[in-house]
Order: structure tokens, then C-alpha cells, then sequence
């Protein structure tokens, strides 16, 4: 982020921006910059809260009249951290079972993903243009041993776990952002099949299934989670 | 709240540690006019795209092309990296790409205007890949009357 500040600066755009990495900032030293402590993601803070973001927005751009560069301005507001509620069950069960399949889950989560985008008027699905029973079929015969180009499995796997979790934002009780993605990766078959395919795409000859298997499918804080 | 690396989550703050940052012997820094006179342009490294555009793949330095009327219904994200939350953007895409409230300090006269295309890198490029591409844009930029750029990471 900071090595675009650098650039533009350089060919005459000012620029300003906003730091979620101090450490980070520090080192790239971009010319302005406003340090911010919210949770990697979430750059303005709040969803759904416009005078905070805005905020943080006016903040932001405050610096730009300032040009004793590199600057690094604290924001003075915080978010706390969202309450873990640990009683939080999945009101419908879709732990898997013997019997059950990735195809069914999916088909499960249907009506709550039209829910959804019912309520929000939006969806972030999209990226791989394959519709999500595709998308599974495709997770499916990956784990059977028919490896797909990486590009198409991760845009597959990224447009279900979307689907996924915002199916799970219209359950009745919905809990909160944390107890859902807990949800995702500790009760569903999705989270199974990925965390299964990981060794196969790390022991792939293909260095682009290698990079997906070992970087960009399992998030750090879920890797504990592989065998 | 997170304050510094030494305040997260060991193996989160272990990923961010290891990712190289580039450095640079200076930075510069223009002065310009008030913001009330400025049109400023969003730069966001999330990843984002209209649905339909192309996807980013690893080691991707260019950019994607977000026109200021583009719906929300049709902003998706393509980043490669999965160590950040999504949620957010799930619920509400401006807790990333911030236009509308960018729009309302347009609106209270807080900020001069905004630019008619706004744009997204994804931001785990090599700085290398990104720096052409960056400075193509700052033509473009120039083109539209911009003269600040808001960058927003993820």
C-alpha cells in the first residue's frame, strides 16, 4: 500500500492513506499516513456505522495539507473487539455426517444466502462466475484427485466461503462475525474438504497449486487446524 | 483492539513480520490546495473489482477500474490473500471502499469533488509489478482533475 504513495507522490498526485500496520509503515515510509488499530479487513472500522468512516475518511485527508513527509498520525478512535459468545450453536445443524456431502450443504445454505441477500440487497459472490453448486463440484473432484488450474479453484473456493458466511449472517440468531467464521471452519463440510485438500495442493508438481495449498487457501490463524 | 504486532494473535502477527516491505531513500511530498478545493480519487489495494472483471491472481501489479456509479451489488474481491477479515465487506462494502462517505464530505463541502473513476490494486504485489501500472495511472489521474489520492489498504 505505502509503495503507491511513494509512486503517485512522485508523479505528482498527492497522496494520504490509511495505515493498518504501523511496523509496516514505518518501514515503507509513504508520504502520509493515519495509523489506525482496527482488525485487518475492516480499514474504516465499523461496517454500517457512515459518522465513524466518515471519520476516519475526514481524518485521513486532513493530512494531505501537511508536507513534512513521512508522517504517520494516530486515529484516536478504536473498535472494540466483537464479543466472542461462545454459546453460539449453528441453530441448523450442518455438521457433516457419513451420509451427508459437500453438494447438499451447499444446497442447504440456499434459502439463508437468499435471505441475505434479500436483507442486504448486495452480494460479494461472484468472482468465479460459476454458480455455487458448480463451485462445489469443482472442490468435489479436486478432492477426488482431478486438480482444476489453481487460479479457478481459489476463485471457486473464495465465491463459496462468501456464500457461506453470508448465508450465515441471515441464520435466526446470527451471532457475531467471530462465531460464524468459528462456525465455517470447525462445522462445515466446505472448511473439511479445504483443509483436505491443502496436502494435495502443497504436493502438487504445479507451483501455482503449490502457492494455493501453502499460502493463500488456509489462513494463518486456521493452520493449526491441518493435520 | 489491536495496537502493534506484539499486541495480536502470535501466528497472525508471525505472517505480517514475514512479509517484505520495500524502502525507499525519500519521500516525497507535494503541497496543494485546500481539501474544500481538491477532487479526490479512491485507491484501494483490496482486491476489488466489478463483478465480471477479471479476477487478481498472485503476483498481479495492475489495477481495476471502479467507476463512481458503480452499484454496490456489483464490487466483489478478488485478493489472494486469506489473513483478513471479509465479513466486513460482506455487510457493508464502504468498511473498505469508503465512496459514500467520501461522497457526503463532497456533499457537505468538506472536500471539493471526487474523481469519476475510482480504482483498485490487490495489494500483495511485488511493489516491482505495481510501479508501472501506478505510474500509467498518475496520467490518467491528472487527465480527471485529481489532485489527491485517499489509499486504502485491507
Amino acid at each position: 500500500m505505502g509503495a503507491l504513495g511513494h509512486f503517485l507522490e512522485r508523479q505528482g498526485i498527492p497522496t494520504t492513506g490509511i495505515s493498518l500496520v504501523r511496523e509496516h509503515t514505518e518501514i515503507v515510509r509513504p508520504p502520509r499516513a493515519l495509523w489506525v488499530t482496527f482488525e485487518l479487513g475492516r480499514p474504516l472500522g465499523i461496517p454500517d456505522d457512515p459518522p465513524f468512516q466518515r471519520r476516519v475518511v475526514k481524518a485521513a485527508l486532513d493530512l494531505l495539507e501537511r508536507t513534512d513527509s513521512p508522517l504517520i498520525a494516530d486515529f484516536p478512535e478504536h473498535v472494540q473487539e466483537p464479543a466472542d459468545f461462545s454459546g453460539w450453536a449453528c441453530p441448523i445443524n450442518l455438521a457433516p455426517s457419513v451420509v451427508d456431502s459437500l453438494t447438499g450443504e451447499i444446497d442447504r445454505l440456499a434459502t439463508w444466502y437468499d435471505r441475505a441477500v434479500a436483507r442486504q440487497g448486495r452480494t460479494t459472490v461472484g468472482v468465479s462466475g460459476l454458480d455455487m453448486p458448480s463451485a462445489g463440484a469443482l472442490v468435489t473432484k479436486a478432492l477426488e484427485g482431478v486438480l482444476p488450474s489453481a487460479q479457478r479453484l481459489k476463485e471457486a473456493i473464495d465465491d463459496l466461503r462468501a456464500y457461506y458466511l453470508e448465508a450465515a449472517s441471515a441464520f435466526p440468531d446470527a451471532g457475531s462475525a467471530v462465531t460464524r467464521k468459528k462456525w465455517f471452519w470447525e462445522e462445515t463440510k466446505l472448511a473439511a474438504a479445504m483443509l483436505a485438500l491443502q496436502p494435495k495442493l502443497a504436493a502438487s508438481d504445479d507451483q501455482q497449486h503449490k502457492i494455493l495449498g501453502n499460502l493463500t487457501l488456509i489462513p494463518a490463524t486456521e493452520r493449526h487446524r491441518l493435520g | 483492539m489491536v495496537k502493534r504486532l506484539s499486541d495480536m494473535p502470535e501466528v497472525e502477527a508471525a505472517h505480517l513480520r514475514r512479509i517484505e516491505c520495500p524502502t525507499y531513500d525519500d519521500t516525497p511530498a507535494l503541497a496543494g490546495k485546500p481539501l474544500s478545493e481538491r477532487r479526490v480519487v479512491l485507491i484501494s489495494t483490496a482486491g476489488l473489482h466489478r463483478r465480471g472483471d477479471r479476477p487478481f491472481r498472485p503476483g498481479d501489479g495492475s489495477y481495476r477500474v471502479i467507476p463512481a456509479d458503480t452499484a454496490a451489488n456489483a464490487l466483489v474481491m478478488s485478493h489472494i490473500s486469506v489473513n483478513f477479515d471479509r465479513t466486513g465487506f460482506q455487510q457493508d462494502m464502504n468498511v473498505v471502499f469508503p465512496i459514500d462517505r467520501l461522497r457526503e464530505l463532497v456533499a457537505e463541502g468538506s472536500v471539493g469533488a471526487m474523481a469519476s473513476v475510482h480504482y483498485s490494486f490487490m495489494g500483495a504485489f511485488p511493489p516491482a509489478a505495481a510501479e508501472p501500472h501506478a505510474q500509467h495511472l498518475a496520467g490518467l489521474l491528472k487527465a480527471d482533475q485529481v489532485d489527491a489520492a485517499l489509499l486504502v489498504p485491507v
